[in-house]
Parts: structure tokens; C-alpha cells; sequence
């Protein structure tokens, strides 16, 4: 990404700005995953397999929603409709992200994203300058964002420090008899779970990081829901 | 049942002091009957030569509990994948040769090196057999951020400075594994020359007492030589090094690239070591001081760096090269540089310290019986071990065709190989160097490793026709386009050497 893309929001500069709100390839939807966070993880899922994977860049871990078994796999893309009842925020957020403005944390837009357009979409400010309700909805989004991610990272600092995080590899083979793996995904270790005792439940209970474990555990239910849209790609 | 209480005393600090407590202490960590003691005289200031560790390293890390991030974050440490000999086979520019540690294609299946044989003049041995050479030519690191600690995509040992390495040890033994410390001058050994040793004096703590002394006193050998008198048998008539010339060189600029292969570069009287370290390099010449002058030595360091830097400090480091003839003797070991020393050229120096510490913490004895027993045990193995290392670093030397100095030609003097080594090379002659030649279960260097010192320095082998490498004929050529492949597609996934040291300073590597 060309830094200078990336510019603070302002009524001036971007006054004429619209954004292309609707799903599409074309639009960057075409990923097997997203981040996600802590308080978004109860709507995630109910739809997709919630599972770690790590930051290329700094082999930090980061919790993902998975939408296929490839790279650039998303299964529930189909054309400009994405057929779930959720879409984690952070694919959700398109061109803005929270950017450093004289010591101040603001909304930043990167100008090339292909969801900019001059004629197409929703406006970003009202005709004297005021904000526009995709504005304020993106707004909040960031927000939540923001101390999702700070909440992420405790998260995972309490899941290292209890040795709760396994690498996993998953076998799936379709009906047509094609296999894919997936790898570099990693996942709650049940055992040490269960081996927890009382003190450390207690302290990850107190924390609220049990909460988000047993959604992931649970949102595992998921992959077979995937692998059946795998199918049904397969087939047609 | 006997009783299991034991005190092991190590006399001396360093390397092989440190290394020993935390792999002993480690190993008895849940034994409380155990208990180990350090005595180490007050701190006297390490200059910090670059130093080469083994893979092994990784394994004696996990082993002890210090974590990977801790080296790279304390120790100005960066990855080691391998050596590149320069200068070594005729002296021409384009003379350089690698010895990789990540061991030969489909080694664990079958032997590869007699079908690159016919390909000798197209590709160097060690680039047909092995991804590394490439990685390290292009300066990548072994692994990549997000592959766990300890685990690599290439092996890899570590570069690191020796006393920022001994302060982290020390620290982490004595902090986490329970190391009893004490600052203090030895000043008597108490005991029998014929028996055991029962205490040892200290200037300010009085006596010491245990049941297992550990000798990490260095070239002082407080207790092996000093107390019982043993010798060392001394290899310089074979290997003729026995002085060093060690400098630190900083880096042009911040973002210079760090070689991950140790750089060592052959001159007309020895060779020139190059480290790269986080913030500097380690450079140093060991040569033999029958062929050089000390002026003369300092002249060709001087020619290598292109000019000593304005204000560097140059440390004169002697080397008696050879080993202990006993290094077990009643309830005193030998382990680092008491136990022996030869030049740096393999960096079998910390390795050995590793091989000591697991074999001492393994076998420990209760009894004097035992103590017998596993003392004969350890002084066969060593000796065995030291062996193997002289022949394998004499390797080096003999097959140079270089004839600018006596030096090289005395190195190819018959006088001066070992009748071991004499054998290997009639041999390889009409034979491949293979696991035949190295049948001990934990020998120093594998087979692969003669192999890519052997053809890297240009050895020959005529090898009739036989059905056992016939039959890989067609696998073989599958193999050599997988190292091709493999290459082009390691070079877009690793980072460079810099970057991954960077990373890991800021982030860290995981542990799973």
C-alpha cells in the first residue's frame, strides 16, 4: 500500500468522495479470511470457523474468521451478494482506518481503494460539511475495532501465558475426490483447557477470555458448514 | 538403594562453566539431592569475540530453558547456516566452497554424491546437493518470523558474543535453575593425587566439598593438570596453528547485511575468520607462528579488513593445539578449554562444552564402581571425538593445491596426517565418503560433512559402475531439479538475514 494514498479524512479534501458499500471481488471481498475481534466473536460464530493465524510480517498471532479452505477463497461471495448475516469488521471497514493526526487518532481514508468512486455509492458528508450516516456508521466501526484489537491482544497474551494455543492441519476432501489442506492455522489446545485448575479458570474467567475460547471451540461446528459450500461449488 | 545425595562443585566460569551448570541443572532440577555449585573468580572483563555455535546449540537452549528471543535479544546473536571457505583449494578469485548445515537431499534415503560426480565441473557440490548455499549467497535468514522458536526452515546454529552469552547464562542459572554462585579464587586442592578429590579451598568461603569436580578453569587447569598432572597431547604437528590475531569490525552502515555463513578466507600462513554479529562483525587470523611473524600476521589482517578500523583493539589469543590424555580422571572432569583446544575452523568449541555437559548429566555416577565405569566410557568417547575433529579440520589442509608459502606445503606433508585420515583419503578415491567411514553412533560430523568439505576442496572419486547407485540413477535427477526448485521458491519466502534479526527483536518468535 502507497502511503500517500492515505490521507486524513477531512470535509474538504473529500467532500465529493462516495463509497461502493456493496459486495464484490472486485472490491477486496475476495479473501479466505479476516481479522476479527473479541466483541464481535458471538455474531462471527454463528457463521464461521473462528481460528488463529499469525501476522506474516511479525508472527504475532491474530484471530481469523475463515471464508474458504485457499487463498483467496471466499465461499460466500456470490457476485454482489455475500450470503451470511455477518461480516466481521475489519472486511467491513474497506478504505478507512485509523490513522495518527497531530497526536490524534482520526479516520484516515486510503483514496485508491477500489470502493472509491466520484459517481457511485453512498457520500461521506452532507451537503454543508457535516457527516454523512455511512460516516458515523464507520465511525463506530473503527472505534470498536480499535479496543477490539487492544482486547485481541490481551486475549492472546492469556492464551500464550496458559499454553491454550495448538497448531492444527485439516485434511478435507471434497466429493468429487479432490483434497485441499488447510495449514498455518492454529486453534484452542482442548486438553490444556481441561487441565486448567481452579486459579487459572478464575483468572481467565475474570478477565473475560473465557467467553471468546468456548465460542471458538464451538464456532469449529462451522467447518462442515464450509466444507458443504465447497461442495456445492465443486458441483457446479 | 543408595543414597543419591550428590554436590557437583564446577570450578570456573565461562562458556564452559555456565553451559555446564545450566544443562546439568536442568537435567536435576526436580532431583533436590542434587545440588550444583559454580565458583568463579571475580568478574574479570570478556572482550567478546564473535563465536560460532553448532545447530546442537538450539537443542541445548531448549534443554536448559533459555528461549531463542532471549540469544537474539542479550547476545548481539545472529544465525549461523553454515561456513564459506574462500581461498582454500588454488587461491583464484572465483576459490570458494560451502559447508552447509542442513545435510545433503534425500540424505535420510539414499546417497546422492556419487551421482553428482559426473556433474562436478557444472555445479558445485554443495549447491547440487542443498537449497542452503543459495539462501546464504543471497543473504536470507533460516526461517522466517512466523516459523516457532527453535525450528527452522533451513538449519541454522548462532553467531554470538561469547561474554554477553556468559552473562545470560549465568543469569539464568543461577535466577531459574537453582545454580549455587560463589566469587571466589581457588587456592588448594584437597585430596590424594592417586584418589579422589574432597574439597576444594577458597580465599573468602573456606572449603568447597563435593562428590563430582568439574574443570571449566580454562587454560589454567586448576584441577586436571595442576592438581593431577595431566598432560595434553599435543596435535601441532599436524595441525600447525597456534596463534590468533581478534578484532571487531563495525558495520559500513545500519543496514549493512549480515552473512549467516561463518566467512573464513585462507592466507599464505593460516586462515581469517569473519562473524557477522547484530552490531559488528568478529574477525580474527589464526595462523602458525613458524610461518609468520607476529608483524606479518597483522599486516595480512590489516589487508583483509582494507585497513584496521582507526580505533580498534587488536587481542593476541595463543593456541596450544591438543587434548587431554585423560579427561575423566577419579572424580574430576574436564570440560572447555582444559580439556583441550585446536583452532576455531569447525567452531567445535561450544559443542564439545554441550557433548561433556549431556554425557556428564546423563551418566551421572552415585558410586565410585560407577564412576569408574562411566569415567572409562567418557575418556574412550572424548578421545574418539577429539580424534575425528583433528583429522576432519587436517581435511581441510591437505588437499589444497595452494603453493604460495611452506605452510601449505608442509600441510601436505604425509609427516603430517594422521594414518586415519591417510586411509580415508586411499579411499576415497574409488569410493564416495559415506556412513561406512563414520559407524559410531553419535559421531562429531556426519558423512555429508566430509562430503562437502571433500569435493568442496576438489577431491576425485572413481567410482565403478554398482547396481546399489545405478538403481537411483532416475531419482537422483528428480532430486537435483527439487534443490532447483526449491532455491527459486526459498529466495521469494525468506527474509532477509537483517530483517528476520530486526523482527525478532521487536516481536519476538513464538514458541509454537
Amino acid at each position: 500500500m502507497n502511503n500517500a494514498t492515505i490521507q486524513a479524512l477531512n470535509n474538504v479534501d473529500h467532500k465529493d468522495l462516495k463509497v461502493i458499500t456493496h459486495p464484490g471481488a472486485a472490491y477486496g471481498d475476495a479473501v479466505m479470511l479476516s481479522l476479527v475481534v473479541l466483541p464481535e466473536f458471538r455474531h462471527a460464530q454463528s457463521v464461521y470457523p473462528l481460528v488463529f493465524h499469525k501476522n506474516p510480517q511479525t508472527g504475532e498471532f491474530y484471530p481469523v474468521a475463515l471464508f474458504g479452505f485457499s487463498d483467496r477463497e471466499n465461499l460466500f461471495l456470490h457476485g454482489d451478494q455475500w450470503a451470511a448475516g455477518y461480516v466481521p469488521l475489519y472486511q467491513q471497514r474497506g478504505p478507512f482506518l485509523i490513522g495518527q493526526n497531530n497526536g490524534q487518532q482520526t479516520v484516515h481514508i486510503n483514496v485508491d481503494h477500489p470502493r472509491i468512486s466520484k459517481d457511485e455509492g453512498e457520500p461521506l458528508f452532507l451537503e454543508l460539511g457535516g457527516h454523512a450516516p455511512l460516516l458515523e456508521k464507520v465511525i463506530n466501526l473503527l472505534d470498536t475495532l480499535h479496543h477490539g484489537i487492544s482486547m485481541n491482544k490481551a486475549f492472546i497474551e492469556a492464551l500464550l501465558k496458559h499454553e491454550l494455543i495448538e497448531s492444527f492441519s485439516l485434511d478435507v476432501s471434497l466429493n468429487n475426490g479432490q483434497k485441499h489442506q488447510l495449514l498455518g492455522f492454529y486453534t484452542i489446545n482442548e486438553d490444556k483447557l481441561n487441565g486448567l485448575d481452579g486459579a487459572a479458570l478464575g483468572e481467565l474467567s475474570a478477565a473475560g477470555h473465557l467467553e471468546p475460547i468456548y465460542m471458538m471451540l464451538a464456532s469449529q461446528a462451522q467447518f462442515s458448514n464450509l466444507l458443504a459450500m465447497k461442495n456445492r461449488q465443486a458441483q457446479a | 538403594m543408595r543414597s543419591m545425595q550428590s554436590q557437583i562443585v564446577i570450578v570456573g566460569g565461562g562458556s564452559a562453566g555456565w553451559l555446564t551448570a545450566g544443562v546439568l541443572a536442568s537435567e536435576f532440577k526436580h532431583t533436590p539431592d542434587i545440588n550444583i555449585t559454580l565458583i568463579e573468580s571475580s568478574d574479570v572483563p570478556t572482550i567478546g569475540v564473535g563465536e560460532g555455535t553448532w545447530p546442537s546449540m538450539r537443542a541445548t537452549l531448549e534443554r536448559i530453558g533459555l528461549s531463542e528471543n532471549a540469544l537474539i535479544q542479550h547476545c548481539n546473536a545472529t544465525f549461523k547456516q553454515g561456513s564459506l571457505f574462500r581461498q582454500w583449494r588454488n587461491n583464484s578469485p572465483q576459490d570458494r566452497y560451502h559447508h552447509p548445515f542442513t545435510a545433503p537431499q534425500a540424505s535420510n534415503q539414499f546417497d546422492l554424491a556419487p551421482h553428482w560426480l559426473p556433474f562436478a565441473e557444472q555445479v558445485p557440490f554443495a549447491f547440487a546437493m542443498s537449497t542452503q548455499p543459495a539462501m546464504i549467497e543471497a543473504g536470507r535468514g533460516p526461517k522466517n518470523i512466523s516459523t516457532p522458536q527453535y525450528a527452522f526452515v533451513q538449519n541454522y546454529g548462532y553467531h554470538l558474543d561469547a561474554g554477553k552469552f556468559v552473562s545470560l547464562l549465568k543469569q539464568h542459572c543461577v535466577t531459574q535453575l537453582g545454580v549455587r554462585h560463589i566469587v571466589d579464587n581457588v587456592t588448594d586442592v584437597v585430596g590424594d593425587k592417586d584418589d579422589v578429590i574432597q574439597q576444594v579451598m577458597t580465599e573468602k568461603n573456606g572449603a568447597v566439598c563435593g562428590e563430582l569436580f568439574i574443570d571449566c578453569s580454562g587454560f589454567a587447569a586448576l584441577l586436571i593438570e595442576k592438581h593431577y598432572g595431566i598432560k595434553l597431547h599435543k596435535q601441532d604437528h599436524v595441525l600447525f596453528n597456534d596463534n590468533a590475531l581478534a578484532v571487531q569490525v563495525p558495520y559500513a552502515a545500519d543496514d549493512t547485511p549480515i552473512a549467516s555463513a561463518t566467512l573464513s578466507t585462507a592466507q599464505t600462513a593460516g586462515w581469517i575468520w569473519d562473524i557477522g554479529l547484530q552490531t559488528r562483525r568478529g574477525v580474527g587470523y589464526v595462523y602458525s607462528s613458524a610461518h609468520s611473524s607476529s608483524d606479518e600476521a597483522m599486516q595480512t589482517l590489516d589487508r583483509y579488513l582494507g585497513g584496521l578500523p582507526a580505533d580498534s583493539r587488536v587481542r593476541e589469543i595463543p593456541i596450544v593445539p591438543g587434548y587431554r590424555e585423560v579427561f575423566w580422571h577419579h572424580n574430576c572432569v574436564a570440560v572447555g578449554l582444559s580439556a583441550g583446544f585446536i583452532e576455531p575452523l569447525e567452531a567445535s568449541a561450544l559443542v564439545l562444552i554441550e557433548l561433556a555437559a549431556s554425557f556428564i548429566a546423563e551418566q551421572l555416577p552415585f558410586d565410585s564402581h560407577s564412576m569408574k565405569t562411566v569415567s572409562q566410557r567418557y575418556n574412550q568417547t572424548f578421545t574418539y571425538r577429539w580424534q575425528r575433529i583433528i583429522e576432519f579440520l587436517k581435511l581441510h589442509y591437505v588437499l589444497s593445491s595452494r603453493d604460495d608459502s611452506d605452510y601449505w606445503r608442509d600441510n601436505r606433508a604425509a609427516s603430517s596426517q594422521p594414518e586415519s585420515l591417510q586411509a580415508l583419503l586411499a579411499l576415497w578415491q574409488t569410493q564416495c565418503p559415506s556412513r561406512y567411514d563414520f559407524p559410531m553412533a553419535e559421531e562429531m560430523f556426519p558423512a555429508a560433512s566430509y562430503q562437502y568439505i571433500y569435493y568442496g576442496m576438489g577431491g576425485q572419486s572413481h567410482l565403478p559402475p554398482k547396481a546399489s547407485i545405478a538403481r537411483y540413477a532416475e531419482r537422483a535427477m528428480q532430486e537435483f531439479s527439487q534443490v532447483r526448485q526449491q532455491s527459486a521458491n526459498l529466495a521469494r519466502q525468506l527474509p532477509s538475514h537483517r530483517e528476520l534479526i530486526e523482527k525478532i527483536a521487536a516481536y519476538g518468535l513464538q514458541k509454537i
